[in-house]
């Protein structure tokens, strides 16, 4: 019985055991402390036979780990306080994930390579065959202004808001901090 | 047998969909159904606005009855927040927060694109082509290129959907080529009806505890829009490139304080740019800013400050700046 152990520990070692006997050892030895840490002998054997190097391991080592692991604290998210926000989140959550991938897919192969004096004929799938999203990630896609982007000076950011409504769908604009009103006088 | 085959056969052939060219019809006169089919339909979608280097993915809702005509915004992802558009006001909703941002614009102006209903006035700066077809969100498109003639503006393609008109995709390119922004619909829905949306937004006031005025009548698309206010600006413009004209004038407080801000809005049909001006003060520095395709230009004249800001290169916001002199005390 001991023998065949033995045997079956040093072939697997060897990588000699298939999937299915090497899962069926280490089953076995799982259950028995002493195969454990004889295994651990073997394999240390077959480190320093292999590459004239030995590092003792402690036949505990593992098993410290494991307690280690156990005793760590379990961190748990707070839950959101706001009912409407979460079931605003909930309710498009998995719209959210369809709508992106499907944006990244449109634009990535899309508008990448696109300039006014040239433009491509060809359907999606089509370029989709030629240009694998893998290789064409949307970040590729180029925004090219004549100025380095600065931090955007708050009443620059005022005046943008007045000027047009491109920050509402600008998710990292800020905007006034409370709730205003304004009106234009018309004649 | 046979013979229902062949009808099928005649009958899709029959429906199959006809670009703007076979159809007839030129740029100028796409662009006009376009611009009639955003206001009257009915139509829905997820839109993704690429601005600043920065996606934002949203629903679009556009509902139509009898001229009236409201557009919503939901971003699918945080901050969450709803946007409404009446008209010239445009409300939007902080979920998580409650947060309420209200604002009158001076000129309606859609979250998509705004078409000129007089193209034939732009001729002298602006050419307009279908440049070709493409599949955008599996739809097939027209691609019109709005071509300036010179340099003082952009750039602008649309890919136009054939069935119903409507606008799928907008690009805006600078004078390199390179894009500077675009939104993109992934799809696109037309409906028979869709509800209007009615947020109780009347009650909200501002710090000076003054309440939201009632709309009164719509003011006109930003082409047909003149000077509306008898207040003059303080400042007068001594140069403007080709094509733009003065669309609207007011003065009032647009910081966190009552200091009220000169803001005169310029247009040249699909450009906007807006100069504002104001008592000089330490935050502002002058010169060139860009956030995104938009570029502004700072300075200092005297006591006062003025920003020249729009949808144009940065040298036409210069050019603008420029040119611009404060009127004397007896003008």
């Amino acid at each position: 019985m001991y023998e065949d152990l033995n045997q079956n520990i040093s072939q697997f070692l060897d990588k000699e055991l298939d999937h299915n006997e090497a899962l069926s050892l280490l089953n076995e030895i799982q259950a028995q402390p002493e195969a454990r840490s004889k295994l651990s002998r073997y394999e240390a054997i077959s480190h320093a036979m292999k590459t004239e190097v030995f590092l003792t391991v402690r036949p505990d080592f593992s098993e410290r780990i494991k307690q280690e692991i156990q005793h760590e604290p379990t961190y748990l998210l707070p839950a959101r306080k706001l009912k409407e926000h979460k079931q605003f989140k909930r309710n498009h959550k998995i719209l959210a994930v369809a709508a992106s991938l499907a944006v990244v897919a449109v634009i990535t192969v899309q508008g990448v390579n696109e300039s006014p004096d040239k433009v491509k004929i060809a359907s999606i799938t089509g370029e989709i065959a030629q240009q694998p999203l893998v290789e064409q990630p949307s970040e590729f896609v180029s925004y090219k202004n004549e100025t380095e982007h600065s931090p955007i000076n708050a009443q620059i950011n005022d005046y943008l808001q007045a000027h047009n409504s491109s920050v509402y769908t600008n998710g990292k604009a800020n905007f006034q901090p409370y709730a205003r009103v304004t009106a234009y006088s018309r004649k | 047998m046979t013979v229902v085959k062949c009808f099928l056969l005649v009958l899709l052939l029959s429906i199959k969909t006809v670009s703007a060219e076979e159809s007839g019809l030129t740029a100028s006169q796409s662009l006009l159904k376009m611009a009639h089919a955003m206001q009257s339909l009915n139509y829905q979608g997820t839109v993704a606005f690429l601005r600043n280097g920065k996606l934002e993915t949203m629903k679009y809702f556009h509902a139509a009855e009898k001229g009236i005509e409201q557009e919503r915004l939901v971003s699918l992802n945080s901050p969450l927040r709803e946007v409404v558009r009446d008209s010239d006001r445009v409300s939007c909703l902080f979920k998580s927060t409650q947060q309420i941002v209200i604002d009158h614009r001076p000129v309606v102006r859609s979250f998509l694109v705004d078409i000129p209903k007089n193209l034939q006035e732009l001729s002298g700066t602006y050419n307009f082509e279908i440049v070709g077809e493409e599949e955008v969100a599996m739809l097939p498109t027209d691609v019109i290129a709005i071509q300036p003639k010179d340099n003082f503006r952009y750039v602008r393609k649309i890919w136009m959907e054939k069935q119903h008109f409507l606008p799928i995709k907008v690009v805006l390119y600078d004078l390199s080529g390179a894009t500077l922004e675009q939104f993109v619909f992934t799809d696109l829905q037309v409906k028979d009806t869709l509800p209007f949306v009615d947020f109780k937004f009347s009650d909200a006031v501002n710090r000076s505890g003054r309440k939201s005025p009632p709309d009164s009548k719509a003011p006109p698309p930003i082409a047909q829009l003149q000077s509306q206010t008898s207040v003059e600006p303080d400042f007068i413009l001594t140069e403007l490139p080709p094509g733009f004209r003065k669309i609207f004038f007011t003065r009032r407080p647009i910081h966190n304080s009552d200091q009220p801000v000169d803001h005169l809005l310029l247009s040249d049909g699909f450009s906007a740019v807006s100069i504002y001006m104001e008592h000089k003060n330490s935050d502002m520095q002058p010169g060139l800013q860009s956030v995104g395709a938009v570029n502004s230009f700072s300075r200092i004249i005297d006591d006062s400050q003025l920003t020249v800001m729009g949808e144009v290169p940065a040298k036409t916001v210069r050019f603008i700046a420029d040119g611009i002199k404060l009127k004397d005390a007896d003008e």
